[in-house]
């Protein structure tokens, strides 16, 4: 037997795991008496390895089983959540193509009532995810992720809509009432109220080239008022490298070129005048 | 016109304070996670300088920092997070949760050869909160990808005890190894965000492998081969356990 075990050592990696797995019985077998040689690496753990209950196995099978439970149960919620998400997703969608009527000159109370049709709906959609949501408590931020860019979007053209009705700017405790938000309960995340501002922001230079040419001269002067005040504002606050970073840096391209369109009609003397004076003091 | 300009200024001075104070807070969750990351590997080598004979000594130096990072280190991430925090900064705090468990289950191993439950950290960090508030609770999510870390240690850990000759608890370790694996090939799919968990996965494949291997090889040749050589100064290299550790 030694005999074997000593080729088995010194042969081809192949050859050697042939013979190692011919000779997994005789280990099984081998005493200590007769092969001195295992009693050197085998049995070591007797003086001081910890002691391995055979519970173990199980009292992990049953940690275990706990977790994945659990983790089901999020899985459902999450589900849950997304299928809203989905949902709002597409109230969106046909309220900012409602909203893209602007740019074609549709008068601003139809485009306002079309929009608020779909308000209704999202409010409805919000009033279900935070019906979800209590059954979790604590854990908004959880799932925040799966609604965020809806709730930005929202905020977006809310936002957008609200300027086009008051030409002010939709303040956060605003926001979330026009949604139904509770902001003691499921209110809305601050970032993502920011980051729809600059998504908003995105739309008025679109919006001011079509206004321009259908005519309206003045909507430039009030837009860049708007759009310097809200610029001079977000540069109050300290932002991380982060995407409303991201985005509130792209809104300075938004300002340009609505400044360009301004200063187009301005050259041109197709503002109204009274308006000029107001603009330059 | 005034009135407008102002308004917005008050609106967004309101969102600027929010803003630095998530922002400080986060700052200060990042550091008590970086100090909670910091001290566990600490705690974790420590474990690994255990061997056959001063076992005793080596793993209660360790339960005893383990115990330090807990009350220090742990006990400042307990007094930022609050509610919503909790899920809001996990992205700020979870590496440091999870070296924390991962050493945490490290010294449990080597003491006992079981797996230290959720529970049972979770209730060590009871008593670090001020009773008012809720007390912090690691979540299902931090404990399951420290535990997928610790699959790594107890790789060292193996070799280690394989080259002093202890190979029936290399085995033991190969058994719990394998079983981790098996458990949490049921979890990583429905975890929360499984991209970091998949990563884990394959590394934790990994390291189970070079253990099962490593105990095939001295299985197989080194039975013969030890006694042989003498136990002082034993070449391991015919069992290419040199490269297992990288």
């Amino acid at each position: 037997m030694r005999a074997t075990l000593r080729v088995a050592l010194f042969c081809s990696p192949l050859r050697r795991y042939c013979a190692a797995e011919s000779r997994r019985p005789l280990m099984a077998n081998a005493t200590p008496s007769n092969e001195p040689s295992s009693a050197g690496a085998g049995g070591v753990n007797d003086d001081g390895g910890p002691d391995f209950s055979l519970s173990a196995a199980s009292s992990m099978e049953r940690l275990f089983q706990d977790f994945r439970v659990q983790l089901e149960e999020s899985g459902n919620i999450r589900e849950r959540i997304r299928g809203v998400a989905t949902e709002m997703e597409a109230a969106l969608r046909v309220m900012h193509a409602s909203i893209l009527l602007v740019h074609q000159s549709v008068s601003v109370p139809e485009v306002l009532m079309k929009a608020k049709a779909q308000t209704d709906v999202l409010r409805d959609l919000y009033g279900r995810l935070a019906g979800i949501l209590r059954e979790c408590p604590g854990q908004y931020y959880r799932y925040h992720g799966d609604w965020r860019s809806e709730t930005q979007n929202a905020v977006s053209l809310l936002s957008f809509v609200h300027w086009l009705e008051s030409a002010s700017l939709l303040t956060h405790v605003e926001a979330e009432s026009k949604l139904g938000l509770d902001s003691s309960e499921f209110g809305m995340d601050t970032e993502d109220y920011l980051i729809g501002l600059c998504f908003m922001s995105n739309e008025l230079p679109r919006y001011v080239v079509n206004r321009v040419t259908a005519g309206d001269y003045d909507c430039p002067r009030k837009v860049l008022n708007f759009l310097t005040e809200l610029h001079s504002a977000f540069r109050m606050l300290n932002l991380r490298n982060d995407f409303l970073r991201k985005k509130f840096d792209g809104m300075k391209y938004d300002l340009r070129r609505v400044e360009e369109v301004y200063y187009d009609v301005k050259i041109r003397g197709l503002a109204p005048v009274g308006c000029i004076q107001d603009q330059g003091s | 016109m005034m009135s407008t300009t102002s308004a917005m200024k008050v609106e967004f001075e309101h969102h600027s304070n929010y803003l630095n104070e998530l922002n400080d807070k986060r700052e200060r969750v990042v550091k008590a996670s970086r100090d909670v990351t910091m001290n566990s590997k600490k705690v974790i080598f420590q474990v690994h300088r255990a061997s056959k004979n001063n076992r005793e000594e080596v793993l209660s130096k360790a339960e005893k920092d383990l115990a330090t990072v807990t009350d220090h280190f742990m006990s400042k991430l307990v007094k930022e997070l609050h509610g919503t925090d909790f899920w809001k900064l996990r992205r700020a705090y979870t590496f440091g949760v999870q070296e924390y468990v991962e050493a945490a289950l490290f010294c449990r191993f080597c003491r006992t050869g079981t797996v230290l439950g959720l529970n049972e950290i979770n209730a060590t960090l009871v008593p670090l909160s001020h009773p008012s508030d809720e007390p912090l609770q690691i979540n299902v999510l931090d404990y399951v990808l420290g535990l997928a870390d610790l699959t790594g240690e107890l790789m060292r850990l193996a070799i280690g005890r394989i080259s002093e000759g202890e190979v029936e608890y290399a085995e033991k370790i190969c058994r719990f190894v394998q079983n981790i694996y098996r458990e949490l090939t049921l979890l990583a799919p429905i975890m929360d965000d499984n991209a970091e968990m998949k990563k884990k996965m394959e590394t934790m494949l990994q390291s189970a492998t070079k253990i099962e291997n490593a105990c095939f090889s001295v299985h197989v040749r080194g039975l013969e081969y030890i006694p042989l050589l003498g136990t002082d100064d034993i070449d391991y290299s015919f069992m290419s356990l040199q490269d297992l550790d990288s």
